[in-house]
């Protein structure tokens, strides 16, 4: 759908800022409703995501000695700033995006990893020392999962000559769906969002049975809110960066809520069916078999376009075609 | 208006707190028994997700401290610290005959007392130990009490 808006209000109110926080608490309330389902339980009430946040937001805020105070405050607000602002780039419920030019997909997916850089600093600015293993933790598998994420959203982007989400969206719908055309991609790509949102099998940097609660061990009320926030809007701006690269692209806010729908059911299965990994077999699975494969299938299309040309003519004409 | 916006807010702020109480579980000297019960409360089978309940690892996000046992020499100081390190407003749930009243262990050389000696407590739940269900209960009588 080609709707244009006034970037103030799509910063603001729709699609991006308010109507994306509230899409947020939605998609988190699917998400832990589909695990508790999983698992054979009942599952919270659906305003529960909402009602944590209030409560949370009204709680007082605790600022421990020995941090850098100004930094305490900033880091949520600066992680669920840059998070909002990649909605931007994105085609969020179907809408074209309100900005993009050429190369937008890389400045989307750095602004996507201003959250996890956040997580590490706010980890290591406490004095807490489960905290500084949950920042290490953090950061140990951005560096695991960045590189096979990227090279994923990166096979659309050069199957198609352009490094424009709007563009890449628009035309991925066209032919066959890049499921099917590029399926190591697409299964990189979303076990690398689960690594970005840190959804259970990569859960290491917040393992509460180990390390309390990681990075956000210090956190208490407002900032914590901020950060669960942040993380839910990366849920769906992740979502729909994989959906419409992946799933034939989106024209309509309902092709939007299938599409992201059908991949949160996804990962909340994946989410219920495996334990958490240790650190350092995320990042040897990531490096080992990620990465590989990812390249493999970069390798594929980059020679499969450069014979196109040469093979096409020739099958055409054995053919008839 | 001042007023009237100031009660919506704090009956929004309610709300949220009835609807999210999030718990931390500490043993300060019990025989275990509780705390064996207290896991079973937060297994698939009695899914206290329902009501929001949510365990949590840290005291800084949490809003019920769940003490089961009489208070020992030893974990008195711990005990008050994790209290301290919980944000406003906290509430506190003792589970067992030893957290009301120091059970069998009352008079040992090595114990204090009971939980209330030591911090403020809000609801006691009776029982040696408590089943699942009584705790459940006791959760849930808590949350109608900050009911204005």
């Amino acid at each position: 759908m080609n709707i244009n808006f006034p970037p103030l209000v799509a910063l603001l109110l729709f699609p991006g800022g308010a109507f994306l926080l509230f899409s947020g608490l939605v998609f988190e309330y699917i998400d832990r409703k589909l695990v508790a389902r999983f698992q054979n339980r009942y599952g919270p009430r659906w305003f529960q995501p909402l009602a944590d946040v209030v409560k949370l937001l009204a709680k007082e805020e605790i600022i421990p000695t020995g941090v850098v105070k100004s930094l305490f405050v900033a880091l949520p607000v600066i992680a669920l700033t840059a998070a909002l602002t990649s909605a931007l780039y994105v085609p969020l419920f179907g809408f074209k995006p309100v900005f993009s030019f050429q190369g937008d997909l890389i400045v989307t997916l750095y602004l996507l990893s201003m959250m996890t850089l956040c997580i590490g600093l706010a980890g290591a600015n406490t004095e807490d020392r489960f905290s500084l293993i949950g920042a290490t933790r953090a950061l140990t598998q951005l560096f695991s999962y960045e590189a096979p994420f990227l090279l994923a959203l990166l096979g659309p982007a050069i199957a198609l000559h352009t490094w424009n989400i709007g563009e890449i969206n628009a035309g991925a719908g066209n032919g066959l769906w890049f499921i099917i055309a590029q399926p190591i991609g697409f299964v990189v790509a979303l076990v690398g969002l689960m690594g970005k949102l840190e959804l259970p099998p990569f859960d290491a940097p917040e393992a509460e049975t180990e390390i309390v609660a990681g990075a956000f061990t210090e956190y208490s009320g407002r900032g914590f809110a901020i950060f669960k926030i942040g993380r839910d809007v990366e849920l769906v701006i992740g979502l729909t960066l994989v959906a419409s690269f992946y799933l034939g692209g989106f024209n309509s806010p309902l092709d939007f809520l299938w599409k992201t729908l059908l991949l949160l059911f996804v990962t909340a299965a994946l989410q219920s069916m495996f334990a958490r990994l240790r650190i350092d077999q995320t990042v040897g699975m990531w490096w080992r078999v990620g990465v590989l494969m990812v390249l493999l299938q970069l390798v594929v299309i980059i020679i499969g376009q450069q014979f196109a040309p040469v093979v096409q003519p020739a099958l055409q004409s054995l053919f008839g075609g | 208006m001042e007023n009237m916006m100031q009660g919506v807010m704090n009956k929004v702020k309610t709300w949220a707190r009835i609807n999210s109480p999030w718990a931390i579980h500490y043993n300060s000297g019990s025989c275990n028994g509780c705390d064996i019960e207290i896991l079973a409360t937060l297994t698939p089978r009695f899914d206290v997700e329902r009501f929001g309940i949510k365990l949590q690892g840290s005291p800084r996000h949490a809003d019920v401290l769940i003490c089961t046992g009489p208070v020992t020499l030893q974990s008195r100081d711990r005990l008050v610290r994790i209290y301290n390190q919980m944000p406003e407003p906290k509430f506190v749930v003792a589970v067992g005959s030893c957290g009301i009243s120091g059970g069998v262990f009352q008079g040992c050389y090595n114990v204090v007392g009971d939980i209330s000696e030591v911090i403020p407590v809000n609801v006691y739940i009776p029982g040696c130990p408590p089943r699942p269900e009584a705790i459940i209960h006791g959760v849930v009588e808590l949350l109608k009490s900050l009911q204005p």
